[in-house]
């Protein structure tokens, strides 16, 4: 349920070939819960995590935290039919992309799908996770660690290696795409540049000044 | 079968054959195009029996489920047969989604071929 008690909403959008794990790792990382909720004439699917994100100031002292209500978008599978429209694109603040592991193609269409995502996201640089998916199959890998971290790094990513099928790593690529947004959006003084609906700011900087009365059972 | 016209008799077992070579096996569906055939496929164009039926082919699934949902057929001035249809399929273990087709047929040395096919999914997420 997407109650109104939170401090921002951050819609992720899960990308990457098909076949690639994008729906288990959602899947893994919302406690494996069938929440998702899928929107037939638009062709997504969503699931939804309320955390709390803490900042760490530079002089390492840890903020108070923020409520936040993470959509994690997801696709209905159309890539395979070769229609994600880069609208799709859009509206999300945030890209988890996947590849397989076990399949040295998906490695390969990972520059693709940047090079689309510099296009058509809401900027040129947006924030990106890249996961490799799973490496519990070690046995069936064909892309190195080295080779992917090259390319994450040529593409100045974070890259972790991830495993729907035992959890490993997932939890920990999602924080750090949270990490990126937050940061993102705390450098920027004039936030009117987000996408529309795609943040929702319940006042936390004026909060400061204004207490928490208005968060909440709001009367207004 | 006297009611329906001959455009519907054959609009619709076409349909019900195309359907069920693409969900049982699509390498086999060259026998229906030729070589003047034009498929587009979610925009991407293709002509030719043997570039449409790669395409087709290639299409990374293993399992697809084809229900339709409505089809309409008509007879066209130069003899051929208009035909479109309204469905939903699953393509392995994804979610279901609505598509269109439309086909054009065309009865050459008295076999029914289809000339023209035009595929899209029904989703509308343009934003």
């Amino acid at each position: 349920m997407s109650d109104g008690d939170y401090d921002y909403l951050i819609k992720f959008l899960a990308l990457g070939d098909s076949g690639v794990g994008k729906t288990s790792v959602l899947y893994q990382y919302t406690d494996g819960k069938f929440n998702s909720k899928f929107i037939t004439t638009v062709g997504i699917d969503f699931r939804e995590k309320r955390v709390v994100y803490r900042a760490s100031g530079p002089d390492g002292a840890v903020g108070r935290g923020q409520r936040i209500h993470l959509q994690l978008w997801d696709t209905a599978g159309q890539e395979r039919f070769r229609s994600l429209t880069t609208a799709f694109f859009r509206d999300a603040m945030g890209f988890l992309l996947l590849f397989d592991l076990t399949n040295e193609q998906s490695f390969l269409n990972v520059r693709n799908w940047i090079s689309q995502l510099q296009m058509h996201a809401y900027c040129d640089s947006p924030d990106i996770v890249l996961c490799g998916n799973k490496s519990d199959l070690e046995d069936q890998r064909v892309v190195k660690e080295e080779e992917a971290r090259a390319l994450a790094e040529k593409y100045g990513v974070p890259y972790f290696e991830t495993s729907a099928a035992n959890g490993t790593n997932i939890s920990p690529a999602i924080e750090a795409l949270l990490d990126l947004i937050m940061k993102r959006m705390e450098r920027c003084v004039d936030k009117s540049w987000i996408p529309e609906g795609v943040v929702r700011s319940n006042g936390h900087t004026a909060a400061d000044q204004h207490g928490e009365e208005r968060k909440g059972g709001c009367s207004c | 079968m006297g009611d329906k016209p001959i455009w519907e008799q054959i609009g619709s077992s076409f349909i019900q054959h195309y359907y069920q070579l693409f969900d049982n096996d699509r390498t086999q569906l060259g026998a229906i195009y030729i070589d003047a055939s034009c498929l587009t496929w979610e925009g991407q164009q293709f002509q030719g029996k043997a570039a449409i039926v790669e395409k087709l082919s290639s299409l990374p699934f293993q399992k697809i489920q084809h229900s339709i949902t409505a089809q309409d057929h008509q007879p066209t001035p130069d003899s051929c047969i208009i035909s479109m249809v309204v469905g939903q399929l699953k393509a392995d273990e994804d979610p279901i989604m609505g598509f269109h087709q439309m086909f054009l047929l065309k009865n050459i040395n008295d076999a029914w071929v289809c000339t023209n096919d035009m595929f899209r999914l029904a989703l509308h997420n343009f934003g």
